[in-house]
């Protein structure tokens, strides 16, 4: 075992200590099953015994007096409850400490140790009488459980010149008697030779022992130490037969209930960056397919159209498998709200379930490893603003204890996550009241629900009476908008006063590709994401003035503003004949876009820009055409933000532009 | 066997070290140290980047990356000469702290790689030269002339570049669109 391996154990580890982590808030909440004390007791025997091969003897030592528990209780002696379950997750914790000290670099923590000593006399004070059996117990090796008497497995093959050194196999095993009850004993015989060579004073004999015994396998080794020479000696831990079939039992249970379980156990670890080069390379190929599908159709050879065509499929098929392969389940990141939940609302003295659904959905690993910190300030407003406490939840005659609940679902090509709360609810008027306070709105302009919730969205607005320390400082909803737009998502906001709120973030599967639509302007090409595109249609010849200050039209009704992609780019190429208007929804808005030419739906492999151009506004990206060329990606909310600001410049109204 | 590959390369690196590319902008004559060179591209006309200043003339694909171009006839101030057939884009890599950044720039002709070794390179005049004293690395002496070598850290300096660009790009966002 070499120290690369150290990476993969700390990954391991902390895998295990999520996981350990998820089955014990179940035990804490009373919901005690045979699957979650396994797969706690399973985590933590993993953990010691990977520990123990990298020698890291602080995280054996300590986690082996929680293994040990932990057996008692899977074996039914000792009683899971909330008060167990919660000494062990401040275990789990200190586990995952030790863990990140040894990431760090720094395994041997003085203050880590003092603590944890502290944490393992509650654990045993709670436990009972197993402390001082366990404490010197401290296993050698990784598989040895060790809860008060052990049966031992002992194949000891004495080598022949064991009696002519002068020593008795005898009173080896006459002494193993002193250390433990000798349960089975079974003579090896198939060394004996037949009788004509038989050596008197050689030993042929060789024994399968069975021990009952409390000592540690040290000890029982000790046991052989003058033969240690002459013998060829195994000692293994046995478990007794009747717990080895409750196990198997136990685990062909689990592989029923839980098929993704064992799907795990199929799945292996690749480098993150492998899979990123991969998908770039499948980008390209793509391009390049594109590119040949249209040289092939220039060519007009029905067959030399026909295999691109094929080919086109193929690479088409093969983009999906390569972009499912960084797909990830977001139950794990669900999960650790739990714990979140479960800390926060005991701080804060309230009762909060966590429900969780959707568990299973998938979506892209960088959009879950973005996701988390706005989803935590989402969870964590529920709680504390959401959440009434239990005084108010019981007058208004509400279960006490709240509900919070995560969700997550596929919506036409995007993924849709929900944080919902069974709280207070928002209070309309208080938004309203708030936002025209702030200046925000104008007096007395009336809004639709959603509008006046899309207010708390907005930089440095909290309506929160209290400012608790975890939230409510004002800062918090704008950043978790502006976190889920760079990822081209977007925010919404469901809320019934008294009833509770939702949240629903929606992102796009990937961000590696986009469902675009390909416009032209002159010479130059941009793509708009689809998913904002509602519809397409002609610019009338009277808005065609290029003098003219009227920049709406009328939609069927309603007033549409729009903006000219060739004037807000300041592109040099001149208006051409025919111009169309696209029309794109985005963050509640209507807006249209005046372009030349109408180029249809494409897949756009995002290509990011250069550093250079981090700080420009409206383009979100470039991609490759099948021609070779590059066209740019519009980010149409950056673009939102440019029209507005050209347009208050213009003094005019900003409400214009809701429709 | 791994070691004499790697000293060959040493060798080479040493050899190249003195190896410049030379190109004419207007009617100068520079030079690029050509570590630094990926390789040269017949000019394509980049695509456009809206609200940039006009050293930025756009991105072109480079077997699938977006690689942005840089005129340097303006980056160096000047009125952009008109594209020739002899134009080319040269593909350099910059390094700032331990990112590497791939960057086009437009040159009028290239010349030829030419070894000019250290002795025959004097200091940057501190004053005097046609562009910003801190572009030039040195002069180096190449048939009795002097051709400016550029340093093309400082040349192509993407932090100087963005804020420029950022500039460019907030200007465009006050004026009013008429």
């Amino acid at each position: 075992m070499t120290d690369s391996a150290l990476p993969t154990f700390i990954a391991e580890s902390r895998e295990l200590l999520r996981e350990m982590e998820a089955a014990l808030l179940e035990c804490e909440q009373g919901e005690t099953g045979a699957e979650a004390v396994n797969s706690i007791f399973r985590a933590a025997h993993t953990i010691k015994g990977s520990s123990g091969l990298f020698g890291l003897d602080g995280i054996v030592a300590f986690t082996h007096v929680v293994e040990s528990v932990l057996d008692r209780v899977r074996a039914n002696t000792l009683q899971m409850d909330r008060t167990l379950a919660a000494i062990l997750l401040e275990c789990r914790d200190h586990i995952e400490h030790l863990v990140n000290a040894v990431a760090d670099g720094k395994s041997d923590d003085i203050q880590l140790a003092t603590k944890g000593e502290g944490l393992l006399q509650r654990l045993t004070a709670r436990a009972g009488g197993v402390g001082s059996a366990m404490t010197h117990t401290i296993a050698t090796t990784p598989v040895a459980p060790a809860a008060g008497r052990e049966h031992w497995q002992i194949n000891v093959q004495f080598h022949t010149e064991v009696l002519r050194n002068g020593m008795d196999p005898l009173s080896f095993i006459r002494y193993l008697g002193t250390l433990g009850d000798i349960v089975a004993l079974k003579s090896l015989t198939e060394r004996l030779p037949a009788v004509e060579e038989f050596d008197a004073e050689a030993c042929y004999l060789g024994f399968e022992i069975e021990l009952a015994s409390s000592e540690s396998q040290e000890r029982i080794e000790a046991a052989f130490e003058f033969v240690r020479e002459d013998c060829t000696l195994q000692v293994r831990p046995q478990a007794p037969a009747a717990q080895e079939v409750a196990a198997e039992k136990r685990e062909v249970d689990a592989k029923e209930s839980k098929a993704s379980k064992s799907s795990d156990s199929r799945s292996l670890r690749v480098d993150g960056d492998k899979l990123d080069k991969l998908i770039d390379l499948i980008g390209e190929l793509v391009t390049a397919g594109a590119t040949t599908t249209i040289t092939a159709r220039k060519a007009g050879l029905s067959e030399l159209n026909e295999s691109t065509l094929r080919l086109a499929r193929l690479v088409e098929e093969v983009r999906d498998q390569a972009l499912k392969l960084r797909m990830v389940q977001i139950g794990p990141t669900f999960s650790r709200f739990q714990r979140i939940v479960r800390d926060v609302a005991r701080e804060i003295g309230k009762e909060i379930r966590l429900e969780i659904g959707g568990a299973e959905t998938e979506l892209d690993k960088t959009l879950i490893e973005s996701i988390t910190d706005p989803l935590t300030h989402l969870v964590r407003n529920a709680i504390d603003h959401g959440i009434e406490t239990a005084e108010v939840r019981r007058a208004r005659g509400k279960n006490v204890e709240g509900v919070v609940r995560l969700d997550a679902y596929h919506d036409s090509g995007s993924v849709v996550i929900e944080v919902a709360d069974d709280g207070g609810g928002l209070k309309r008027e208080r938004i309203v009241a708030k936002a025209i306070e702030r200046g925000l709105i104008a007096d007395g302009s009336s809004l639709t629900d959603s509008e006046a919730f899309a207010l708390i969205f907005e930089p440095g607005f909290s309506t929160a009476e209290q400012v608790t320390n975890l939230s409510g400082r004002g800062v918090g909803m704008d950043v978790v908008k502006r976190n889920v737009n760079a990822l081209r998502g977007t925010v919404e906001l469901d809320s019934k006063e008294g009833e509770g709120t939702t949240v629903r973030i929606r992102l796009p599967l990937t961000l590696a590709i986009i469902d675009g639509f390909l416009v032209g302007v002159g010479n130059s090409s941009f793509v708009i994401p689809l998913e904002l595109v509602e519809e397409c249609v002609e610019l009338g010849d009277e808005h065609r003035s290029p003098d003219g200050d009227q920049r709406y039209i009328n939609l069927r009704g309603a007033v549409l503003p729009f903006v000219r992609l060739r004037e807000m780019f300041s592109l040099r190429s001149s208006a051409s004949r025919r111009e169309s208007i696209v029309v794109i929804r985005c963050a509640g808005q209507r807006i249209g876009i005046v372009v030349d030419d109408l180029l249809g739906e494409m897949q756009a492999v995002i290509k990011p820009l250069s550093r250079l151009f981090s700080r420009i506004r409206g383009i979100g990206g470039s991609t490759i055409l099948g021609t070779g060329q590059l066209a740019l990606i519009l980010d149409v909310t950056s673009l939102l933000d440019l029209c507005l600001n050209t347009r208050q410049a213009h003094t005019a109204p900003r409400r214009a532009l809701m429709d | 066997m791994n070691k004499t590959a790697e000293t060959i390369e040493d060798a080479e690196r040493r050899h190249d070290q003195n190896q410049y590319l030379t190109f004419v902008l207007g009617r100068e004559t520079f030079a690029l140290g050509i570590l630094s060179i990926k390789e040269i591209l017949e000019y394509s006309p980049p695509t456009e980047i809206p609200m940039m200043p006009a050293f930025i003339r756009g991105v072109v694909n480079l077997r699938g990356a977006a690689v942005p171009v840089v005129d340097l006839c303006a980056r160096f101030g000047r009125p952009s000469a008109a594209v020739t057939k002899k134009t080319c884009i040269v593909i350099v890599e910059t390094r700032v702290e331990d990112e590497s950044h791939v960057i086009g720039v437009v040159v009028d002709a290239v010349n030829e790689v030419l070894e000019i070794p250290g002795s025959e390179i004097e200091p940057a005049p501190s004053f005097g030269a046609s562009i910003r004293a801190d572009f030039i690395e040195g002069m180096g002496k190449v048939r009795g002339k002097f051709v400016m070598i550029l340093d093309v850290d400082r040349v192509l300096c993407v932090e100087e570049m963005e804020m420029l660009t950022q500039a460019a790009a907030s200007a465009d966002v006050v004026q009013p669109a008429a």
